[in-house]
């Protein structure tokens, strides 16, 4: 066989004027952003087509968020920046965090893209362009009265609009590009083989940062009734990314205060640096994260042992009297090793989670050494009875949807049983764990007064009824529907929605505390719950499948 | 014949798991090499790290005479690959997939959309079947024909095609098979991996075999079968590969089934 290197090919087409493979992926990852990666239940006429359509409702929503700008109008334009940078920033980090994981290493994407002539640079670019959009988006709808309240503080100008536009440009890429990079650093600094694993705690972490990132800086505006300023004694100012972008507006459209360049070079700095790392120096690891995907390998012997452990504690009471039903006891199994296995059902639940387990937190530490407290213990355990929910909610969803038809196959009158097993998975190794924490933290803050841990008592009572509610009309199957249903704005309204009559009860509890009608409160709440949890119960007994389509 | 896939010590670990073992062979222009291993083997790694997929843990090769780990983005642009999963976006079109694919290899439309139409002739759908519905609403057999599609599109000179039959009704696969033995005559190297060995022995002219990531067998299918005196390619290959008792294996397994 004789040898030529490399061997002449003529070409293959004729080339024209062929669009840049960056424009070409850019859109293609736009368009699976819109219409999701599958398609059931998914009509070609009624796909989104922008942003705007698809994220309509959740737009609205942090329009109107936005409104609360208008507090700050008679403050400085520093002042009123930190807290629109800070707001952002949290709802871009939670976005991104949880955007990131699937866009950036999808699995079915790798037997469709990696063998075509395109670099991993320019798969990298057109993803992160798409996270960039799709976060100015919400960032543009939650600043779109920020933009012009600006002007009317008291050291505003008309240049307000176009500043707040560039630094919250810089913010959405800043955000973007720490997200890439605690990706890139979890990759270089431990290993591909771990990579499933780390994305997860990534994500997490991130999703934590953010949140904590955008609630604190809100929370110490209000504190210092925005006579907030970056100088030697507050140094810690300038650790603060919103601060830093902040800086920037003021520097352009306010006070011009020297200690606001400096935040501005800083927030501008960070930002390139950031960049740099992500996209330039980093680059290389991700095509080693996109090949890991397509690797097959052995489950570790720990997985397997894992797996012997559940099956063996399955059939020892006290869970082998409350999984008596085998299909229950099925489901539960197969939801307990998705939730520690799945890298697709990790990625989405436990960065969903995170978030909303922050605030709690913050509640429970705010309000400590307060004499009016109790608020907080009440909401963190309003919190955890809606864990059951969410996580329920959560875990329709699966890139292996299809594979739960063999549920369909099987001769079950229905799904009940199915999501009965999940509700119990979730309700062991999610809930009661959280229960616990919130318990020991309230617990530890109030050890001065125990008897207000009895305020953990209201939210505890809702949480059997909360976790039934998933479940209702035959839905609930565990990993039985596509992921891009899981981005759907109308679930995060409703969930916004339960949050707000979480709170509304909590209040209500303290309230009842406060005034000695606590005891009564408790047993009305009782009551009712006991007759939902009844009516649920025998509402789902004979659901019927749902159907397919 | 011009050497256009050159595999030297080509090895690929998973961990301490061996995929891929010191793989050397070397393909010439105008063949259609049938690529057969038990589940496991190793093939589709190989295919993996041939269509740049994959990062070889050692060993080098080089398709077209362009080295994978040095210029993985010009193997790519001279390979073809039908991958077994037959991966699609599905919330696309199948002409927006298509064209997608075609703008990667800096097809202008107008010629994309062309040679679209060439394919859909050839398999015998109208314009229409690539507009109405997603992907992810294709029938198994149609979204075969697009994963095709897509693979050949920029008329690469070497192909790689992994269990590319699957899902396609009969006439389709004869269609097919014909198509890919007119394409080697014409010069292009084929590598084929499948299961249905008795396809692979009338289309082939060349086999190799590779178990446990080595390689097993390489010749021609008529030769290996003359002189391993296995009377068909399947034989050999259970022979080689799968133990001698398995029919055996079944009968005393169908036994459990009994009342």
């Amino acid at each position: 066989m004789s040898e030529t290197t490399p061997i002449p090919i003529p070409p293959l087409l004729p080339e024209g004027n062929a669009a840049a493979p960056e424009k070409v992926l850019r859109k293609l990852f736009l368009t699976l952003f819109l219409r999701g990666r599958s398609s059931r239940g998914l009509q070609k006429t009624g796909a989104p087509t922008s942003v705007g359509k698809k994220l309509r409702v959740v737009l609205i929503l942090y329009g109107l968020f936005g409104l609360l700008a208008l507090i700050f109008v008679h403050q400085s334009v520093f002042a009123m920046s930190v807290y629109l940078h800070g707001m952002s920033l949290m709802f871009l980090g939670m976005f991104v965090a949880s955007s990131a994981g699937e866009v950036l290493f999808n699995k079915e994407e790798a037997d469709i893209l990696l063998h075509r002539p395109v670099t991993p640079k320019e798969l990298l670019w057109a993803k992160i362009r798409v996270l960039v959009e799709v976060s100015l988006w919400i960032a543009g709808a939650f600043n779109l009265v920020g933009f012009f309240a600006g002007m009317f503080t008291p050291d505003g100008s008309w240049l307000f609009p176009l500043a707040h536009i560039l630094s919250t440009t810089l913010q959405a890429l800043f955000c973007t590009a720490c997200v890439v990079l605690a990706y890139q650093l979890c990759l270089r600094w431990f290993g591909r083989e771990k990579l499933e694993g780390l994305m997860t705690s990534a994500q997490v972490v991130v999703s934590i940062a953010a949140v904590l990132g955008g609630q604190i800086v809100p929370r110490v505006m209000f504190r210092m009734e925005g006579m907030v300023q970056f100088s030697v004694k507050s140094w810690w100012i300038g650790l603060l990314p919103p601060a830093w972008f902040a800086g920037l507006d003021d520097t352009v459209a306010g006070a011009r205060s020297g200690s606001s360049a400096v935040l501005a070079a800083i927030g501008v700095a960070a930002t390139a640096l950031v960049l740099w790392a992500a996209f330039g120096k980093l680059a290389e690891d991700y095509e080693v994260g996109l090949q890991k995907l397509g690797e097959t390998t052995s489950r570790p012997k720990t997985q397997r042992a894992g797996r012997r452990f559940l099956d063996r504690l399955v059939s020892l009471p006290p869970l082998s009297w409350w999984l008596r039903n085998p299909v229950e006891r099925a489901s539960f199994l197969l939801t307990a090793a998705y939730l520690v296995r799945d890298r697709d059902v990790k990625l989405r639940l436990y960065p969903g989670l995170a978030p909303m387990m922050v605030m709690p937190v913050i509640f429970l530490i705010q309000e400590h050494g307060r004499h009016d407290s109790g608020f907080g213990v009440a909401f963190a355990a309003s919190y955890v009875g809606l864990v059951p929910m969410l996580a329920m909610s959560i875990l329709q969803f699966s890139q292996q949807w299809q594979a739960a038809d063999v549920f369909r196959m099987t001769p079950l009158p229905g799904p009940t049983p199915l999501c009965h097993g999940a509700r119990r998975a979730v309700l062991l190794f999610l809930t009661f764990p959280l229960l616990v924490v919130f318990g020991l933290a309230a617990w530890l803050l109030h050890r001065d007064d125990p008897h207000i841990l009895l305020l953990l008592l209201p939210g505890l009572v809702a949480l059997p009824v909360y976790s039934l509610i998933p479940g209702l009309r035959g839905q609930g199957v565990p990993f039985s529907r596509p992921t891009e249903e899981a981005k759907s704005a109308g679930r995060g309204a409703s969930m916004m929605l339960i949050m707000f009559i979480s709170m509304a009860l909590s209040g209500i509890a303290l309230w009842a505390y406060l005034t000695g009608w606590f005891k009564w409160y408790l047993t009305g709440e009782v009551v009712v719950a006991a007759i939902a949890y009844v009516a649920l119960r025998l509402s789902m007994a004979n659901a019927p499948w749902p159907a397919m389509e | 014949m011009t050497r256009m896939i050159s595999l030297q010590n080509l090895t690929k670990r998973f961990g301490p798991q061996v995929a891929v073992d010191n793989l050397s062979f070397d393909i010439g222009s105008g063949q259609i090499v049938g690529f057969l291993g038990p589940n496991g083997a190793g093939k589709t790694t190989t295919l993996k790290m041939l269509t740049g997929m994959l990062a070889p843990t050692s060993g080098t090769a080089t398709i077209c005479g362009y080295d994978l780990c040095t210029n993985p983005i010009e193997v790519k642009r001279h390979v073809g690959f039908v991958p077994e999963s037959g991966a699609v976006f599905e919330s696309l079109t199948g002409l927006e997939y298509l064209e997608m694919i075609a703008a990667l290899y800096g097809i202008p439309p107008n010629r994309a959309r062309e040679r679209i139409q060439q394919f859909l002739a050839f398999f015998d759908l109208g314009f229409a079947t690539l507009t109405d519905k997603l992907l992810g609403a294709y029938s198994k057999g149609m979204r075969r024909k697009v994963v095709i599609t897509a693979g050949l599109l920029h008329n690469p000179p070497v192909v790689f095609f992994d269990e590319p039959l699957d899902g396609l009704d009969a006439n389709a696969a004869v269609g097919f098979k014909a198509l890919i033995q007119t394409l080697a005559r014409e010069g292009k190297t084929i590598v084929y991996s499948s299961h249905i060995l008795d396809v692979v022995e009338r289309m082939c002219d060349r086999v190799i075999i590779i178990d446990k990531g080595r390689l097993l067998l390489d010749g021609k299918p008529d030769e290996l079968v003359a002189t391993h005196k296995s009377g068909t390619l399947e034989k050999l290959f259970t022979q080689l590969t799968g133990g001698g008792e398995l029919e055996q294996r079944a009968e005393d397994f169908a036994k459990t089934f009994r009342p």
